[in-house]
């Protein structure tokens, strides 16, 4: 590997929580996907009876006082990816970075609802609840005064928010970062993608020849980030190291990937230039992997294109085989699954690959977590208006 | 944030006109654009781009699948590449997009929700829902001109033009871009009009007044910034509007007016260490929650000139920032101060210099 380029700060994951469908924590949830269960399951907090499809991966936690269950699911997170940790120092030089798709919809969605039926409905909630309220909120939590950023890329979101807080703290500009997203499952899109014909009435089964379209689901995933020096210091448990990000647009089309993945290789090919690393030294793809007809085909081109022939020795892995495709907070639920890949060296196993597509000709983990020498990690997130992102981490070797 | 970065290309879609010599007269003449809405928009008053005009520019075929945002956000993409002088086709790997909205997506989401809850699945239109996402307008400006470099959209309250333009500058100086355009962007529709009503954030009584407190009125339009490093715009011969000399923005950490005028000091203070300004663009709608920062920097500094305000003209959203932007490049300059106060998050403050026509 080459070094990171002269004054570049090294960046080191030190804590990560997760909410999800599999477990109201990150242990919890990450032994249940290594042992292949799935968050999977009827969809019951939503109304929709006249949708055909009916599975999603639902997190149960209900909305605080005064608090949305985004938010609610994105401060259990933080606390978490704390870990009893009280930041100290400069408030100014910790910032906040989240990624958002739908968190203050449902409250804009409760207000029409209501006017539509004839019943007054207050509307400072829809006015005040949008995807700001929770990166603000995380902020106060955390006595943050560094710099804010709430990204909207759709479902690429949260890994653009990684990358950003990445940047400042490799720049020297942050000595603590939180970064991730949360997203809670609403009407409009699991209306919406049903009405794209994107979402498959059973479970979904990203790479498989029968892959039929993607479930919806939520939680939440926030990340810890600091300069690798200064989490030395205190004795930090690091987790992992930031390397980089790449993004790019394919300019092919609002909702289709480009079908050769063009855009999506260029994003993970600027993700390693920019980390130092050579494609052999990536193990383990965190795949967008959403089971869409058209995505999971494109993504292993680009896989290809991106790492050449190291290609034929990396693990693939889609995380959406357990917790549903949770939109903005996606591309965080990727990063989780590599970082804990990368340090405890297995794989989590895409679900239900039980006849792989001969488009998606990679070893994209069927079924079962496979132990195996992970040395750096690429995730992946793809979204609508042809937005790719991927970040490069690789595993903290002590030195 | 603070170095060498120059603005060459600039395109306005705005409730005054389309163009740079609109915006320039409207913002001369002091006249507001405020009326009563079409009924498509919303019910009540607010500043809509009535004259946009997009034919000739937005084939017919697209047309029909854009939003207002993306419509609005081509029309001033289209005028900023042509004012830089640049065909973005031939570098468009090197083109990053960073785009602020608080409205983005929003006006699709009503259209399909609507019906959706009228009628069920029925209802729900699939050409819709895709410009439901807040980055459809990016998206859509990548495919029209072939931009292939990083992306970001941001929600930042009244101020995520900037948090796009501080993006921007962070690509541009890594080396991820050599080119950035930088868009504000934001649509009126119905329920939008309907909610702020209701949560009593609009002027009642005839057009807002700064430091009022009364409301705001809101607005709608697009604003295109063509972002370049000095050395990559002087080796293609482009003329340089303005150089970017600073964006800062300071989060307020509590909810209060305090700490709010505390923050957007502290930003002004980032980007304008030592001279004052000769020009000074502010934030002011007539919300009681965003005009005590901006009148409170203004007792601190009475040597200072007094801000213009454009939101007085064009409205509250009308691009998230993006028109207060816009607003400093419009007549030639030393040094100009642009406030952007918002009524939580991040208070923001950019520093241009040498501005040209």
């Amino acid at each position: 590997m080459s070094p990171a380029p002269a004054g570049r700060i090294r960046v080191a994951v030190t804590g990560l929580g997760i909410v999800s469908s599999l477990g109201a924590d990150r242990e919890r949830t990450w032994s249940a996907m290594l042992a292949g269960r799935d968050g999977l399951g009827p969809l019951s907090g939503l109304e929709l009876p006249l949708e055909a499809a009916q599975i999603a991966g639902e997190v149960p936690l209900a909305a605080g006082r005064h608090q949305t269950r985004c938010e609610a699911m994105a401060v259990q997170a933080l606390a978490e990816a704390l870990d009893g940790l009280v930041p100290s120092g400069d408030p100014r030089r910790i910032g906040v970075f989240q990624g958002a798709g739908t968190s203050g919809l449902p409250a804009a969605e409760a207000y029409l609802a209501a006017r539509l039926a004839g019943r007054p409905h207050p509307a400072t909630e829809a006015a005040f609840q949008n995807p700001c309220t929770v990166t603000d909120a995380l902020a106060r939590r955390l006595g943050a005064r560094g710099p804010r950023a709430t990204v909207m890329n759709a479902c690429s979101s949260s890994l653009l928010a990684l990358g950003q807080a990445w940047e400042r703290i490799a720049a020297g500009e942050l000595d603590l970062a939180v970064a991730g997203g949360a997203e809670t499952l609403c009407i409009t899109t699991y209306a919406g993608f049903s009405s794209l014909k994107a979402v498959d009435a059973a479970r979904c089964r990203p790479f498989s020849r029968d892959r039929a379209g993607l479930n919806l689901g939520e939680g939440a995933v926030q990340i810890l980030l600091e300069p690798l020096d200064r989490a030395r210091d205190r004795g930090a448990v690091i987790l992992a190291e930031v390397m980089g990000y790449g993004a790019s647009m394919d300019a092919h089309h609002p909702t289709a990937p480009h079908p050769e993945g063009e855009g999506a290789a260029r994003a993970m090919a600027l993700a390693l230039r920019v980390a130092g690393l050579e494609p052999a030294e990536v193990d383990l793809v965190s795949a967008h992997g959403t089971a869409t007809p058209a995505n999971d085909g494109a993504e292993c081109k680009a896989i290809r294109r991106a790492l050449g022939s190291a290609a034929d020795r990396v693990s693939v892995t889609s995380s959406k085989s357990q917790f549903g495709h949770t939109l903005g907070a996606a591309g965080a639920f990727g990063a989780a699954t590599a970082i804990l890949g990368l340090r405890d060296q297995v794989v989590s196993p895409t679900l239900r690959l039980e006849e792989p597509d001969p488009e998606c000709d990679l070893d994209c983990t069927p079924l079962t977590a496979r132990v195996r020498m992970i040395r750096a990690a690429l995730v992946n997130a793809f979204a609508f208006g042809g937005n790719n992102v991927s970040l490069a981490l690789r595993r903290w070797e002590g030195r | 944030m603070s170095g060498d970065l120059v603005l060459t290309g600039l395109g306005l879609v705005l409730p005054c006109g389309d163009g740079i010599d609109a915006a320039r007269a409207s913002l001369r003449s002091g006249t507001p654009c405020f009326a009563e809405l079409p009924e498509s928009l919303g019910r009540g008053r607010g500043a809509a781009c009535k004259d946009f005009n997009p034919a000739g520019i937005i084939p017919p075929m697209q047309l029909r699948r854009l939003d207002r945002c993306s419509r609005f956000a081509w029309g001033a993409a289209h005028q900023a590449f042509a004012d830089a002088g640049l065909d973005p086709r031939p570098l468009g790997h090197r083109i990053a997009v960073a785009a602020g909205t608080l409205t983005g997506g929003s006006e699709a989401t009503e259209g399909f929700l609507r019906p959706y809850l009228q009628r069920g699945p029925e209802g729900a239109s699939p050409l819709l829902f895709p410009n439901s996402v807040a980055n459809a307008a990016s998206g859509h400006l990548a495919q029209a001109f072939g931009l292939k470099g990083p992306s970001a959209t941001f929600l930042e309250w009244e101020c995520a033009t900037f948090a796009a333009l501080e993006q921007a500058a962070r690509w541009l100086r890594s080396g991820m871009a050599e080119a950035a355009l930088v868009l504000g962007t934001d649509g009126l529709f119905p329920l939008l009009l309907e909610i702020a009503r209701g949560a009593r954030l609009l002027a009642r009584h005839g057009d807002p007044v700064a430091g009022s407190g009364c409301g705001f009125l809101p607005g709608e339009g697009a604003q295109a910034f063509l972002l370049e490093t000095r050395d990559h715009a002087e080796a293609r011969g482009a003329r340089i509007r303005a150089t970017l000399a600073s964006v800062a923005g300071i989060p307020a950490l509590a909810n209060d007016p305090l700490e709010r005028a505390l923050a957007l000091a502290e930003a002004v203070d980032r980007v304008l260490p030592d001279l004052p300004p000769d020009r000074w663009i502010g934030g002011s709608c007539g919300s009681s929650r965003i005009d005590p920062s901006e009148a409170s920097l203004g007792r601190a500094h009475s040597g200072w000139p007094a801000p213009l305000q454009p939101k007085l003209l064009w409205g509250e959203f009308a691009g998230a920032g993006g028109p207060l932007l816009a607003a400093a490049l419009l007549e030639p300059a030393t040094r100009v101060l642009v406030t952007a106060p918002a009524s939580f998050g991040p208070q923001y403050a950019a520093r241009f210099e040498g501005v040209r026509l």
